[in-house]
Order: C-alpha cells, then sequence, then structure tokens
C-alpha cells in the first residue's frame, strides 16, 4: 500500500480518543506519531518528519489553531483540523489559521484515510508529467516542479495553494466552480464545503497579489466561482 | 386576545376620564355660580320693591282709615289711590277691599294671583308676604300685605322679566363655558396621555426585536426620570435574557463536546473491529455489525438533536449559497445511493437556481427521501417546479399516505404515525427528521406539508415550498 511509511502527527487532548484513532489508523495502514498537548506536538514536529498532522482545535494549553499557525511558520506540511461543528467560525479561523481541510468530530477513520489519500495525492502529483510551464502576467507557474515565480521569485505555497493555483491556471480565464475547485483540489463530491475554497482563494492572493484586496490574477467571478485573470 | 372596542385603549380612556373631571368640574362651578347670581339678582330687585311698597302699604292705609259712606265714592277713592301709588319699578298694585273684591291697575286682576297666596294672606297680619311664581311663561313676584280689618288685602305684582334674561343670558354662558371646559379638558387629556404613551411604540418595536432574535436591542429614555427607570428595568430585562440564552447555549455546546468524545472513541473502535470481523466467531461478527449499524444510528440521533437545541437556541446561522437546484437533487440522490428514487426534471428546469443552505437542504431532502422509503413501498419521485417567486419540490411515495389529523403532527419531535409502538422513533431515529426537516425549511423562509398523491394514486406527497431567494445577497467571500 502506498500509505507505508507514511507518518502521521495526531494531536489530541483525550487519551481514549487518541488511541482509538491511532488504532484505526494503523489499521489503514499508517504510521501514527501521537501527541497529547499543543507543545508536544512541536517539539515532535521539529524532531520527526511528519507528513501529515492532524490537530483537534480544542486542546489545553497552546489551543489548535496556535499549533497551525507556528506548524506553518516554516512548514507546507498538510495539516487536518479537527473541530467539533461544520457550522462555527472555527472552521474558518483553523482554514485561517494555515489548515488544508478538516473534519468534524465524531468521524470515521476510514473518512480521515480518504482525505489523507486525497492530499497526498495532491502533493505527490507534482512528479514529471505532461504539464507545462504556464506564465501568466509576472506569475511563472511550473507544475513539474512545484514552483511559483514572481517576477523571478519563487513564492512559498502550501501544497494545497499550489494545486489550486495550477487548477486555475490549467485554463486560464475560464470560471471554475466551487463544486468543481472542491472535487479537483480536494476530492470531494458535491457537498464539499465551498469556505473551503474561499479561504484558500484569500490565502492564495496574499501571496501572489500585489494587492489582495483588488486582486489582479485570482478573479471572483460573482456567483460562478473563481478564474485565473491571463 | 381580544383587542376590544376602541375605548378600551389607554389613550381614549384617558380622554375621556379628562374630558369628564374637566366637565363635572366646571359643571359645578357653573352651577354654584348660577344660583348664587340668581339669588343675589332677585333679592336685589326684592328689597328694591320692598321699600317701595312698604310706603305704598302706609299710603293704602291712611286711605282706608277714611273711607267715605257712598259706595260710588268708595269707588272713586279706589281709583284715585291706585292712581296715585308711585311704582317707579314698573310694578302693578292690585287693592283688595275685601276678599271677593279686587282693583287693579295696568290690567290686573285677581287672575294674576298665584292660588295659594290669597289663602296664605287670611292668616297674617301686617306681614309682607313675597312670593315668586310664573304666569303665561313670565317669571313674576308677587308682594302681598294683609292690612287687617275688614280682610283688606294690598298686592303689587313685579314683572322678573329682565332679571330672567339676565339669568338665561348667564345659564348660557356657563353651559358654554362647560362645554368648552369638557372639550379642552379632553384635549388636554389626550394630549397628556399621547404624551405619556408616546414612548410605548418604541418598546413595543424593541420588544419585537428581542422576539425576533436581536438582543442587542436597547431603548434610551434619559431626558425622562421616569422613563429612564422604565428603560433601565428593561434593558436590564433584555441582558438577562440575553445571559439566559447564552447560558443555554453554551450548555448545548458543552453537551455536545461531551457526547462527541465517546463517540469518536466508540466510532474508531468500531472501525477497527470491524476491519478485523473476519478473523471474529460468526457470533461476533453479528455483534460488530449491530454495534456498527446502532452506533451509526446514535450519532445521528445525537447530531439531530444538537442541531434542533441549537435551531431552538437561534444559534444556527445558514450558510446560503446560490446553485442550480437540478444538479443539487441529482447529487442528493447519487450521494446517499438512493436506489428506486426518480428525479423528476420539469422543462427548463435546468435553469432554476436557489439560494440556501446546501448542506441543510440536503439534509433535508435525504429526510425525506428516507422517509418516503421507509413508508411508502417501492419507487420515490422527486420533482419540482417554480411558482412565481417560490419553489415547491415534492417528495412522493406508494405507501398508505398520511391520514388528515396527522398531518401536523407528524412534523412534530417524535411525532410519528402510529406513534401507539411507544419508543419505535427513537429506536429508529427517525422521529426526528421531519421535525427537522421542518425547521430548516422554515429558517429557510420556507414551508412544508404533506397531502395526498394528486396523480390519484395511493401515497403521501411531501411538498417543501421554499423562496427562490433570488435577490438575496450572498456572501461570496468572507470578509476580504
Amino acid at each position: 500500500m502506498h500509505c507505508v511509511g507514511t507518518k502521521i502527527l495526531t494531536v489530541e487532548d483525550d487519551e481514549r480518543i487518541r488511541l482509538a484513532v491511532t488504532l484505526a489508523l494503523e489499521e489503514e495502514g499508517w504510521e501514527v506519531v501521537e501527541a497529547e498537548t499543543g507543545e508536544r506536538a512541536l517539539d515532535t514536529f521539529n524532531a520527526t518528519p511528519t507528513d501529515v498532522v492532524l490537530i483537534d482545535i480544542m486542546l489545553p494549553g497552546i489551543d489548535g489553531f496556535e499549533v497551525c499557525r507556528s506548524i506553518r511558520r516554516n512548514s507546507d506540511v498538510p495539516i487536518i483540523m479537527v473541530t467539533a461543528r461544520a457550522d462555527t467560525h472555527d472552521v474558518v479561523a483553523g482554514l485561517e489559521a494555515g489548515a488544508d481541510d478538516y473534519l468534524t468530530k465524531p468521524f470515521a477513520p476510514k473518512e480521515l484515510s480518504a482525505r489523507i489519500r486525497a492530499m497526498l495525492r495532491r502533493t505527490r502529483a507534482n512528479e514529471p508529467g505532461d504539464l507545462e510551464r504556464i506564465k501568466v502576467g509576472e506569475l511563472e507557474i511550473s507544475p513539474d516542479e512545484g514552483l511559483v515565480l514572481k517576477d523571478g521569485e519563487e513564492l512559498h505555497l502550501t501544497k494545497t495553494e499550489f494545486k489550486l493555483l495550477v487548477e486555475l491556471a490549467s485554463q486560464p480565464g475560464k470560471v471554475f466552480s466551487r463544486e468543481v475547485l472542491l472535487e479537483r483540489v480536494w476530492g470531494y463530491d458535491y457537498f464539499g464545503d465551498g469556505r473551503l475554497v474561499d479561504v484558500h482563494v484569500r490565502r492564495l492572493r496574499t501571496k501572489v497579489e500585489a494587492d489582495p484586496a483588488s486582486p489582479r490574477y485570482v478573479v471572483t467571478s460573482r456567483g460562478l466561482g473563481y478564474k485565473l485573470q491571463p | 386576545m381580544e383587542r376590544g372596542g376602541w375605548w378600551r385603549s389607554l389613550l381614549a380612556r384617558v380622554t375621556i376620564a379628562y374630558a369628564v373631571g374637566s366637565l363635572l368640574l366646571t359643571t359645578t362651578v357653573a352651577f354654584a355660580t348660577f344660583e348664587l347670581t340668581q339669588s343675589r339678582l332677585l333679592s336685589d330687585a326684592q328689597s328694591q320693591h320692598l321699600e317701595q311698597f312698604k310706603n305704598n302699604v302706609t299710603d293704602v292705609r291712611l286711605r282706608f282709615q277714611a273711607l267715605p259712606e257712598d259706595p260710588e265714592d268708595i269707588e272713586l277713592v279706589y281709583g284715585d289711590l291706585l292712581a296715585q301709588l308711585s311704582t317707579p319699578n314698573g310694578s302693578q298694585p292690585l287693592l283688595s277691599p275685601s276678599p271677593e273684591q279686587f282693583r287693579g291697575r295696568g290690567g290686573v286682576s285677581e287672575d294674576d294671583l298665584p292660588t295659594n297666596i290669597r289663602a296664605r294672606i287670611q292668616l297674617t297680619d301686617l306681614e309682607v308676604l313675597q312670593q315668586r311664581y310664573t304666569r303665561n311663561g313670565e317669571p313674576r313676584y308677587v308682594l302681598a300685605v294683609n292690612l287687617g280689618d275688614q280682610g283688606v288685602a294690598y298686592y303689587e305684582f313685579v314683572s322678573l322679566a329682565d332679571v330672567d334674561a339676565t339669568l338665561q343670558s348667564l345659564r348660557l354662558i356657563l353651559v358654554g363655558v362647560a362645554v368648552g371646559a369638557g372639550l379642552l379638558g379632553a384635549l388636554l387629556g389626550w394630549y397628556a396621555a399621547r404624551s405619556a404613551l408616546a414612548p410605548l411604540p418604541r418598546i413595543s418595536n424593541a420588544a419585537l426585536a428581542i422576539a425576533e432574535g436581536d438582543l442587542d436591542t436597547k431603548i434610551e429614555f434619559q431626558a425622562d426620570r421616569d422613563l429612564a427607570t422604565l428603560s433601565e428595568a428593561f434593558n436590564y430585562m433584555v441582558e438577562a435574557v440575553r445571559e439566559r440564552i447564552e447560558r443555554e447555549q453554551r450548555f448545548t455546546s458543552d453537551v455536545s463536546h461531551e457526547l462527541r468524545s465517546p463517540l469518536m472513541t466508540l466510532t474508531a473502535s468500531v472501525e477497527v473491529l470491524e476491519r478485523r470481523s473476519e478473523s471474529l466467531p460468526d457470533v461476533a461478527q453479528q455483534a460488530v455489525e449491530l454495534l456498527s449499524q446502532d452506533l451509526e444510528r446514535f450519532q445521528r440521533l445525537v447530531e439531530d438533536l444538537l442541531e434542533i437545541s441549537r435551531l431552538e437556541a437561534g444559534a444556527v446561522q445558514l450558510q446560503l449559497s446560490r446553485f442550480r437546484l437540478a444538479e443539487f437533487l441529482d447529487n442528493v440522490v447519487r450521494g446517499e445511493r438512493h436506489q428506486n428514487v426518480v428525479v423528476h426534471h420539469p422543462p427548463r428546469g435546468d435553469t432554476i437556481s436557489i439560494t440556501a443552505d446546501k448542506r441543510r437542504l440536503a439534509q433535508v431532502m435525504t429526510n425525506l427521501i428516507q422517509n418516503a422509503k421507509k413508508y411508502g413501498d417501492g419507487d420515490v419521485e422527486v420533482s419540482f417546479e417554480a411558482v412565481g417567486e417560490d419553489i415547491h419540490i415534492a417528495v412522493e411515495d406508494s405507501g398508505p399516505g398520511v391520514p388528515f389529523e396527522q398531518r401536523e403532527r407528524i412534523f412534530e419531535r417524535f411525532g410519528r404515525i402510529g406513534s401507539s409502538a411507544g419508543n419505535r422513533a427513537i429506536e429508529t431515529g427517525f422521529g426526528l427528521g421531519l421535525s427537522l426537516v421542518a425547521e430548516h425549511v422554515r429558517i429557510h423562509g420556507g414551508t412544508v406539508r404533506v397531502t395526498d398523491r394528486i396523480d390519484g394514486q395511493h401515497g403521501a406527497r411531501f411538498v417543501v415550498q421554499l423562496p427562490l431567494g433570488e435577490h438575496v445577497d450572498v456572501v461570496e467571500e468572507m470578509a476580504e
């Protein structure tokens, strides 16, 4: 199985949940490292190479948002947040802190595995393929190398932001609906959460746009979706 | 609640009270004024006449002391006397030499006398009697005296027409004043009540806003001390209500968190068991399967209960987006792997878009479809059509339908048909489904109802009616 050797860091303060989730994930074939607090999680993350991080936002001490922000400062590792509810601001706050995706508790470990696989697929999609370099304005995107240059300088995007940009850049000027982007970037079906797209677009803009408030590249097409302005 | 007639309103009652009060007061004052003036005017007139009358009485007495013998001469004396009597006030003298004889000046006769004075005068002696009376509509006043011997009496009539005219005018004026004061009182009362009641619309508007969930509503009446007390009490109440609601919401979210943790452990553990079920004995495999199914059911029930309590606390915020209904319904049916469920697209149905919370509307449709599959045998048909500003989504089954008297109750919590089966509702986890449907549709500003199928076949037809929400401004991107 392709997930053998893939290391997942689970950050969860409830010992019983941590144990059960670890058991289930190991059953699915992943390698699991546990941390019960935010502090431990950061120490572990810095000491061990990790492929995916799973963070419960309700943590004593440093909360999940802060852990997420700390990791994001110098890593583009895929992060999945675990929130109590889908309709709270926690989701948006977590995504803004740098999470790539979220799950609501209680989730099925099978679903978590599917999310992890989708995420790793998009981080591994950048192997040599037939995608060519795309030039849009000052932006130069090379999907094969996983590189984005602006005015010749490399931009640091997370894997999800990169995948989103490549998706939009595959057909510059074409409007992509949220549903399409959710499916292609995150692997969701029709009922994926549109906020994933919205927040990632916003994050992407802070990196590629000179003025994120009035974007030049990643443009909203009201009521329809987003497009990359050629 | 019965509102009653206009007189039940505070404004009307205060106005009427003021009017009646001032009318009563001015009427009393007017009445007293009239009475005082009348007696004063009359006594003035009487005392004036009394002096003159006494002088005349003296004259009459003197003449009667020296009456001639000849009856013809006597008549001359009478005539002479009557002519001589001084009456500067316009009074008219009447001589009565005996109780049966009367000689008057200016056409007065004994007929002008009030009846009882002739009797009364017999009982007196040299005493002046005075009496007011009305003759032929004219107010009058008679002075009378019994001159003692031989039943001689002398009368004088005084017309009170002038005094009466004065009193009439006075009465008119006083009635006018009383009526005017009453009206003024009513006006004053209306104005006072209106100013006193002026804050009421603000208070009721604030109360309505609070009832609709706007707990930031405050009222301010700083200018008026009494009203400031009211507004403080009101704002305090709002604050207390808000705190209570927040406490309940906290409780809900605490409970939610408390329940989620063990459910998480259970879900993960059962999944491990399921993966390993092949290595388990048959009995254990069956047990794991039961466990897994009921865990899922339990989880859905918990989710539904939490969603309902959130809805009741008004804590649900819809995540609105605009999407095509046909595509949405196809995905609902496909996503849930519903078999025997057909979505009928109307002509040009692909052009119909709706603004709604996609996840919650999907839950509505899923619940209705599951309900239809459970209670209606065989196929489930989903159809939709735009009707004016609304969209109607119908879910039809081929079951026994819903009896007329159950059609309201079915949307209540655990209000399933045939709930005589006791806890079957809880057991199957569908008891909350339709009440959630009703609540979700309601917060979308729509309605849901159940009828018979309209094509004449057996079965229930659930119709969700939602506003298309074309003009709803969907927040495309949050706080850019």
